[in-house]
């Protein structure tokens, strides 16, 4: 029987209202539990200690069900609270002590598991016969759940209500079912719309149906509604229950290049393993009646030997889930085709015709064959970028219901997709579908089924149309042409709002309809990159750690990233024309992977910790986000601030959690995703004057409380303005290859040779603190340098971020304790004051303890090779460089009454107290020094906001009341006297025109 | 934000941006008129105010950078109704024309005062220096000057009796 989505009721708000003495509850899983492909095993619950949940401030109770342990109160922080202070012993699973039916059983799996990786795909087995061998696999749930949200459940009078997501809502009544011993129809079911539209998905259960019976066991204990938090924290689950189906193939070609026997085996037909709750409070642990029959199973294709069988472990009673079952048979099959056609060299598509004798699924492949421009022998495109294209095709035909299979449905696809090798995230560009129901087709239906499941599941990025064609009722009426070319002009435009993405209606499928649908992106992808991924879901993280063993494998003796890295995939020239324009362009996200992460509700404040928002509060202070996300005059991180880049301008955006301007409706894989890739929630590429390059290096648990921190801040509206760049720098897209090129999002790896406070500091400064984003030079193409350009200085926002490496030209060498003080206190005695762009990063920095401010010191001082302390030379250094700065230079009128006039109240010690005094002689001051002027300019036209800097008085900037000639002279002059052993500035006029340009209004030039 | 300052003796708080100028926040905020607005640059010393007793050019200060220290305009010199010998010495000496520099000058020679009861006429000469006088009233203010260091030594042994 198949699940429909009528068997649930929506509801329209997050957490439903009108509950009476709602409990937020939490669990607390054992240390080790797992499924294992027929048994569930986890550790013993050996003693639970509750006494100290008695001492508590507030309510919390304990539920304590076999090896199941919940902590329900109030709000969910004191329940998380509650949890944390129980005193739990457990005691460690002993798999020795399994049954000996049970220890064959686990046996004979390892030994096929075994078998299986020393077979490898193609065994010659004598002769010419050649076999082929692979497993594929069908977790026990596919993802923790659709979108963060509440899960809630109500026990009375007999009747179970439970408020969650599921996609498999017969399976989860079921489980309800066992929990509560209560009838089907005494249990009621209800999901969010947001959550319904996922519900015909029919790829197999989530975590929800976890969640819900998480609640529902501690709302049964305690007789009150309870409200379990669904998040990605239930991937733990996911892992834990691993594999639930394992479908293994074989085919041996005999001569003639045919296939003489071809075996299809399915370990559990029921494919739905329990909630983890059922197993951990005792109520299912073993199937009942092990019912160890064959299923017949159905085959499209004709093979001389085949052998199809499934073997059921479900317990007796249980009903199939055929949707699932379909799918899961159309993954492996086709997957294993697939597999088979490309090591025999064969092209996949005529590999299926040849054993396909149905003849209207002949012509259906066909079609769609030929409405797709499927070629055989491709030429190779130019690999140039970091997005690899790939295509696959898959075809199903499932019986009708009456079991008969020529009556049945057909449904052939090919699917093109783009894999961004360095985040792993999977477009789907162009899906081409050909179906046969047998009857008559609803093209409109199907049409918008399609749109519901694949398209508006990931909600399409751009564009008005789906990107797909269609044809129905076995006349394969041609339909529209992915209108690649007309989306251009939409670039950046139009954004599906969640209200839109989710009024398209999801109608129920037909099974075959969607059958090929996981099989045809596993085919693509591999055809894309190389490797076959033989279990779903194919999410980015996976692909992306595929990808890297991939690279470290072909990194052996080869250095560049683009040479091609298979001979076998053929690859297809006429994307690669349209390859940029697809994924910003058309950029239709796959199904069941996203491009765009889907947006959620901003988080409630009161989800994190104060610790967590504390640390939070210290990562954004060391990473400095306002400094960049807020514009003069305007509210914190709203953003609007100009970056004159190279490029063009470019405006930092709101980050405060505001949903419709800001990242109020950024999921956390969202947010980590733009910190280390570079990769906004809506999949457009950022540009790196966000420097992702760095950030990427931020631990997992730094990025966490950031976002935790960010998410509790006020939510302020404010849209940024428009970018303002050259072609080709307006083209997003075009950070792929740059990424490709120049990011590398490994986190950072502390160095074992070198000492804590190295690693602290050197995990500062090169990630949160992305020092090297203004102090390293950039090449042209607006990367960071490495080797030995880190740390060299560079010009950043027309200011010279000096050099931090052994290239410094600080009149007096800095010291371990010097650069302390300045990143401290924003001044040190021997070199002066933090001003400028570096004035809010020491505001920032004013936030961390004092280790983190010594570690970045350290770090910094041993890229300068600098001694510990000032030293007596420096000291000496110094006194000798303010004695000679003490007499003007002759010759220099012009400039020394400039500078007597407009500087010297304050620059010059007359040996009179002055709280208005500059405490540094501009005889130590860095930017004198260096080769370039522009700082000295800078501080001169626009003056020296350390507003910021406590104790620290501003110089006001003369923009107004100095003429170009006048700072030029001034600036001679100061060289002249305080940096004597360096060379006169040459063409400081028009030096002082250039730089002179955002100064006119004497505004701040720093912020 | 509300910041908390002592200025002339007296606590007061200001609900104002904290980069807000001290000179504006005297004149504007507090109706404290003895600093006033020369250049805006620190370079004339019109607007000179003391901070923690050493001469400061208010219109670049920041009202936050002087969160915790004692601000004492020249509207707050006289003691009870007691004008500073510094002030008296310029009254004596009739050092006034257009008067706008004053301020400064009376505050700087008092800084220098509290930095040394026995200045020399070089360290009196480079008190003044970067204070500008534009109605030419220069050697009167020097005489004021002198005259302000003998009442001032005469004020401090009145204290030690």
């Amino acid at each position: 029987m198949t699940e429909r989505h009528s068997t649930v009721k929506p509801y329209q708000t997050a957490l439903p209202a009108g509950f009476e003495n709602l409990r937020y509850g939490v669990v607390v899983r054992p240390p080790h539990y797992r499924w294992n492909g027929e048994h569930f095993t986890c550790d013993r619950l050996a003693h639970v200690d509750t006494s100290a949940l008695k001492t508590l401030p507030y309510d919390a109770k304990a539920v304590v069900e076999g090896n199941f342990v919940g902590v329900v109160a109030s709000s969910i922080e004191n329940a998380r609270d509650a949890a944390k202070r129980l005193v739990l012993s457990w005691q460690p699973h002993d798999p020795l002590s399994a049954t000996p039916t049970q220890q064959a059983r686990v046996n004979e799996e390892s030994r096929q598991t075994q078998a299986h990786k020393t077979t490898g795909i193609a065994d010659v087995e004598g002769g010419q016969a050649e076999r082929y061998e692979r497993d594929y696999g069908w977790p026990s749930r596919m993802r923790w759940g659709e979108t963060e949200g509440w899960v809630v459940a109500e026990s009375r009078n007999d009747r179970l209500e439970v408020w969650t997501q599921t996609s498999t809502p017969q399976a989860l009544r079921q489980d309800l079912s066992t929990l509560t011993a209560l009838d089907a129809d005494h249990i009621a079911l209800y999901t969010s719309e947001e959550a319904e539209r996922h519900v015909a998905s029919g790829l197999g259960r989530h975590c929800g149906d976890d969640a819900a019976v998480d609640a529902a066991l501690m709302a049964r204990a305690l007789g009150h509604p309870v409200a379990v938090w669904l998040d990605a924290q239930y991937n733990v689950d996911v892992k834990a229950l691993g594999q639930a189906q394992r479908l293994s193939l074989s085919a041996v070609f005999g001569e003639g290049d045919h296939i003489e026997r071809y075996r299809y085996r399915q370990a559990h037909a029921s494919g739905e393993v329990a909630a983890v709750g059922l197993f951990l409070s005792g109520r299912t642990l073993v199937p009942g009646v092990l019912t160890d029959t064959e299923k017949p199973l159905y085959s499209p294709y004709t093979f001389q030997n085949a052998h199809l069988s499934a073997h059921t472990g479900r317990p007796s009673g249980q009903p199939l889930n055929d949707t699932l079952l379909g799918i899961q048979q159309t993954f492996a099959r086709e997957s294993f085709l697939d597999e088979v056609a490309h090591a025999r060299d064969q092209d996949p598509l005529a590999l299926r015709l040849h054993y396909l004798d149905d003849a209207r699924g002949r012509e259906l492949i066909e079609s769609v064959a030929k409405r797709a421009d499927w070629r055989v022998n491709t030429p190779s495109r130019i690999a140039s970028s970091d997005v690899l294209q790939g295509r696959g095709l898959a075809y199903a035909q499932l019986p009708d219901r009456q079991q008969r299979l020529e009556s049945g449905g057909r449904s052939a696809w090919i699917a093109d997709v783009e894999v961004n090798r360095i985040t792993g995230s999977v477009q789907l560009t162009r899906l081409v579908v050909g179906q046969d129901s047998g009857v008559e087709v609803d093209t409109a239906r199907l049409q918008h089924t399609l749109q519901a499941r694949v398209l508006g599941e990931a909600r399409p990025l751009l564009g008005s149309e789906p990107a797909f064609d269609e044809w129905g009722n076995g006349s394969l009426e041609a339909k529209k042409e992915l209108p690649l070319a007309k989306r251009q002009s939409s670039l950046e435009r139009q954004v599906v709002t969640p209200n839109e993405a989710s009024s398209v209606l999801p109608v129920p499928l037909e099974d075959t309809e969607f059958s090929p649908g996981v099989a045809v992106i596993a085919n693509a992808l591999f055809d894309a990159t190389g490797i076959r991924f033989r279990q779903p879901p194919f999410t980015a993280n996976r692909i992306r750690q595929a990808l890297q063993e991939q690279d470290l494998e072909a990194s052996q003796g080869r250095d560049s990233l683009f040479l091609p890295r298979k001979s076998k995939a053929p690859r297809r020239q006429w994307l690669a024309a349209a390859a940029f324009m697809t994924v910003a362009g058309s950029a239709a996200m796959a199904w069941p992977w996203k491009g765009a992460i889907a947006p959620v509700s901003r988080p409630a404040a009161n989800l994190y910790s104060a610790e967590t928002i504390e640390r939070g509060r210290l990562v954004a202070a060391a990473g400095d986000c306002a400094a960049c996300h807020t514009a003069s005059g305007g509210a914190v991180n709203t953003g609007g601030h100009a970056f004159e880049t190279p490029f063009g301008t470019l405006y930092s955006t709101n980050i405060t959690p505001d949903e419709a301007t800001g990242i109020g409706n950024w999921s956390y894989a969202a947010f980590e995703r733009a910190m280390r890739h570079g990769i906004g929630r809506d999949g457009r590429h950022l540009y790196p004057a966000f420097p992702y390059t760095a950030f990427a290096k931020t631990s997992e648990s730094d990025l966490q409380a950031l976002y935790a921190y960010l998410m509790t801040q006020p939510a302020v509206s404010a849209p940024a303005p428009q970018n303002n760049l050259s072609f080709p720098f307006n083209v997003r897209a075009l950070m792929a290859p740059w990424n490709a090129l120049y990011h590398d999002p490994k986190p950072f790896q502390p160095d074992p040779a070198q000492s804590e406070l190295y690693n602290r500091g050197a995990y500062l400064a090169e990630g949160l603190g992305h020092c090297s984003a203004c102090h390293s030079p950039r090449n042209a193409m607006g990367a960071e340098k490495d080797g030995k350009y880190y740390f060299a200085g560079a010009i950043v926002d027309g200011w010279e971020a000096p050099a931090l490496n052994t290239l410094s030209k600080s009149p007096v060498g800095w010291s371990e304790s010097s650069l302390y003080d300045y990143l401290r206190h924003g001044e040190s005695a021997l070199h002066g004051v933090a001003s400028g762009p570096m004035a809010p990063v020491v505001a920032g920095l004013s936030e961390l303890p004092e280790y983190d401010v010594r570690a970045i010191a350290h770090y910094v001082a041993q890229q300068m090779e600098a001694p510990s302390g000032d030293t007596e030379a420096q000291q000496v250094d110094a006194q000798q460089r303010l004695a000679v700065a003490a007499v003007s230079p002759s010759g220099m009128e012009e400039g020394e009454r400039l500078f007597e006039g407009a500087c010297a109240a304050c620059h010059l010690d007359n040996g009179l107290p002055s709280f208005t005094r500059a405490r540094t002689s501009l005889a130590l001051n860095t930017n004198l020094y260096s080769d370039r002027p522009d700082n000295v300019i800078q501080s001169i036209l626009g003056g020296v906001h350390a507003d910021t800097v406590p104790g620290v008085g501003n110089m006001p900037g003369f923009a107004d009341s100095f003429s170009d000639t006048q700072v030029a002279t001034l600036a001679t002059y100061l060289r002249a006297r305080f940096a004597p052993d360096a060379p006169p500035w040459q063409q400081l006029e028009q030096r002082v025109a250039a730089i002179r340009q955002p100064h006119h209004n004497n505004t701040h030039s720093s912020l | 934000m509300t910041l908390k300052l002592k200025v002339n003796g007296q606590n007061v708080e200001l609900a104002i941006p904290p980069t807000t100028p001290l000179l504006n926040a005297l004149r504007n905020d507090l109706a404290l008129n003895g600093p006033k607005y020369g250049c805006g640059l620190g370079e004339c010393g019109a607007c000179s105010v003391l901070v923690d007793g050493m001469a400061a050019r208010a219109c670049v200060l920041t009202v936050a950078s002087v969160v915790g220290r004692e601000v004492t305009t020249l509207d707050g010199l006289a003691d009870k109704g007691r004008l500073d010998p510094v002030q008296q010495a310029f009254i004596d000496a009739q050092a006034a024309q257009c008067g706008y520099c004053l301020n400064g000058m009376i505050i700087s020679i008092r800084s220098l005062l509290n930095h040394t009861s026995t200045p020399s006429s070089e360290q009196i000469g480079a008190a003044l220096e970067h204070h500008l006088c534009r109605c030419g009233t220069h050697l009167e203010i020097l005489d004021a000057a002198h005259r302000a260091v003998a009442l001032n030594a005469m004020a401090l042994g009145g204290v030690d009796d």
